[in-house]
């Protein structure tokens, strides 16, 4: 089989990985070298489905002994197989990355011989590339699960970042979805990473040439809507992923229905909306000082499908509104809704100079259609409806041109 | 309002800008233009001194690297009448220091800012959508029509990405040239442009690129507008994979 047919079957199975972030990391070579890392990561193209490409994401194989039920690649599946070379696959992330195509490798694989066996043949390609080719671009391996600690070791010192998939929010789906694989399997591995990582980290202030391990971190991923967690559970989950394990990311992937088992769900479409509202409420985690019991509770366990996470809370919470602009400390203005993080640091050493009126809120971009309801400027507010929840929720909705909560006639009585 | 003129070169720009700076007692109310922009122009011609120039531009990059980064790319964005901005900016910060910067709820300080992302957005944009193509030679080429004069930004980019190879980056619609060899970076015009032959190795690359392009997106996430607001259409000219 060519090369060019083994990259077809191989990215094609490559695809339900969410993740394609290259930032995080930066390297830099000296004479000699091929290629840099940039902290922030750059994108070099968007597929027909709008998600950024800057990974050249493939399997090294898709040859695979498991046989999870919502997976492409499993073993009952009569799709055709096929694994690459390592000098085959090294060589083409060259010949992409001296071309501008990609910002570097991820690589994943099913499951072949054995966890080790597979994983082994990874950490060699990676190897290759930064050893032989003396590439210094971006590197993501996937862990294979149940692998052994030395590789791990190994294939921290190469990548820059590592990541096990978690599958499933639950240990119950896990069983019934993908009873071969174990969800220690999938922690072990995740905890001696943090730790490696913690480990380089100390290590490194200590010593700035001390080596680095997985210097871009850990990330996972889990499928959303092919098992029946809630919104809730999810977001615990992740939670406590970011706060015991150490992780960078955690990555939601709408379910997309591949094969016909009746462990599945039937699905119409994939659960996108679904997915964008999680990574709403993931930011809200990572970012903006939020916890999951904040954003939801065992009595509402599910996001709001039209209001994005962080102006439900707001609407939750009239008692913390409004909020005046010009002299909020910063955890306060990350609470807005209509306002990141960079406009609420940008407000912060803005109202150094002069207090910021709604005029320079705009300059600022902050999302006024959305902060207006929420905010005072020096006292002054900028509309009058803080104690009117429902109503604001309206207008909100109807910023975003989504249906309103209320049928168009009853407000429209509510004028005469 | 005072009123100075300048012959449009960026030289010019610079050494009208150390004049005022040095001269003036209130730079913030004057204003300064090209010359010959109507029939009748006002203001006093400030000559250029080139010397003059690099030296404002060595002070004050080097005191204020963040400012003069903003400075530059508004430079690189080409864009008629947006001197008086500059000057008043740089008046701004030689006065209050590189801070002022963060003041983007001011007039001049928000201009400067916002034309700066606009032309720093493109070029980070083509530091991932330029493509390079082997030649017959051995060496790489990339060809690019940006809306803003970004060859510069690239090309030193591209020096620290890609030092083991040769290459050219064109600007077509500009004319603009810049040559990588290993060693040193030289920037160049170009008054016609012959596609040059391309190496064997090219078309089995382009091809593999091109599949996996195709057989990375998830048909039942097809979804082009997201494709287009995030790469718009007038970059694809150059795309391998919108071939």
């Amino acid at each position: 089989m060519d090369t060019l047919e083994k990259l077809r079957i191989l990215s094609g199975s490559a695809r339900y990985d969410a993740s394609c972030s290259s930032s995080g990391s930066s390297r830099n070579g000296g004479e000699g070298t091929l290629g840099n890392a940039c902290s922030g990561g750059i994108c070099h193209s968007w597929s027909d489905d709008g998600r950024c490409i800057s990974l050249l994401k493939v399997l090294f194989s898709n040859d695979c002994r498991y046989d999870c039920a919502y997976c492409v690649n499993r073993s009952s599946n009569p799709v055709p197989r096929a694994s690459f070379d390592v000098d085959e696959l090294v060589g083409l992330v060259v010949k992409f990355y001296r071309r501008n195509y990609i910002e570097g490798l991820f690589l994943s694989s099913a499951v072949m011989k054995s966890p080790d066996d597979t994983m082994e043949r990874m950490v060699n390609v990676v190897r290759k590339l930064r050893r032989d080719e003396r590439f210094f671009g971006y590197v993501h391996l996937k862990v294979i699960p149940g692998c052994s600690p030395h590789l791990l070791r190994q294939a921290g010192l190469f990548a820059d970042r590592l990541s096990v998939n978690i599958e499933l929010p639950s240990e119950a789906s896990l069983n019934i979805l993908a009873p071969q694989k174990k969800r220690e399997a999938i922690l072990e591995p995740m905890a001696f990473l943090g730790s490696a990582i913690g480990e380089s980290r100390r290590e490194r202030r200590r010593d700035r040439r001390a080596e680095r391990f997985s210097p871009a971190g850990q990330s996972t991923q889990m499928i959303i809507g092919a098992s029946p967690e809630s919104d809730y559970q999810i977001l615990s989950l992740s939670q406590g992923l970011y706060r015991k394990m150490n992780l960078k990311r955690v990555y939601y992937s709408a379910y997309v229905p591949v094969n016909e088992d009746n462990r599945l769900p039937v699905l119409a479409t994939p659960p996108l909306l679904r997915e964008h509202r999680l990574y709403q409420a993931d930011w809200l985690l990572r970012n903006y000082g939020f916890s999951a019991d904040e954003i939801l509770s065992e009595e509402h366990p599910q996001l709001d499908e039209k209001l994005d996470p962080k102006a439900a809370w707001a609407l939750r919470h009239p008692e913390f509104f409004p909020v005046d602009v010009n002299c909020a400390d910063y955890a306060m203005l990350l609470r807005i809704p209509g306002l990141g993080v960079t406009s609420a640091r940008r407000i912060v050493s803005a109202r150094r100079f002069a207090p910021v009126t709604p005029e320079g809120l705009k300059k600022i971009g902050v999302v006024m259609k959305r902060a207006r309801y929420f905010i005072t400027c020096s006292g002054k507010p900028v509309e009058r409806l803080f104690d009117r929840p429902a109503m604001i929720r309206d207008r909100l909705l109807l910023a975003e041109n989504l249906p309103s909560a209320t049928p168009l006639k009853q407000r429209q009585l509510n004028l005469f | 309002m005072n009123a100075f003129r300048y012959d449009g070169s960026t030289e010019g720009m610079f050494s009208a800008i150390d004049h005022i700076l040095r001269n003036e007692f209130d730079p913030a109310a004057v204003s300064l233009a090209r010359q010959g922009l109507s029939l009748f122009d006002e203001g006093v011609f400030l000559p250029t001194d080139t010397a003059r120039a690099s030296t404002l531009l060595r002070r004050f990059s080097a005191a204020f690297p963040e400012n003069a980064r903003e400075v530059m790319y508004c430079v690189f964005s080409e864009k008629e009448g947006l001197e008086t901005a500059l000057l008043h900016y740089m008046h701004m910060v030689s006065l209050h220091g590189s801070g002022i910067g963060a003041y983007l709820t001011h007039p001049v300080v928000h201009d400067v800012h916002v034309l700066a992302r606009k032309v720093a957005r493109e070029a980070h944009r083509l530091k991932g959508l330029l493509r390079f193509s082997m030649l017959a030679d051995g060496s790489y080429l990339a060809r690019m029509e940006p809306d803003f004069n970004i060859i510069q930004p690239l090309s030193s980019f591209f020096t620290r990405r890609l030092r083991t190879q040769d290459w050219f980056i064109c600007d077509v619609r500009r004319g603009l040239v810049s040559r990588w060899d290993g060693k040193r970076l030289e920037y160049g015009t170009l008054e016609s442009f012959r596609t040059p032959e391309l190496a064997e190795e090219e078309r089995d690359v382009r091809r593999c690129w091109k599949t996996f392009f195709d057989t990375i997106a998830i048909p039942e996430r097809k979804n082009d507008r997201l494709q287009k607001s995030f790469m718009p259409m007038k970059y694809w000219k150059y795309l391998v994979e919108k071939e």
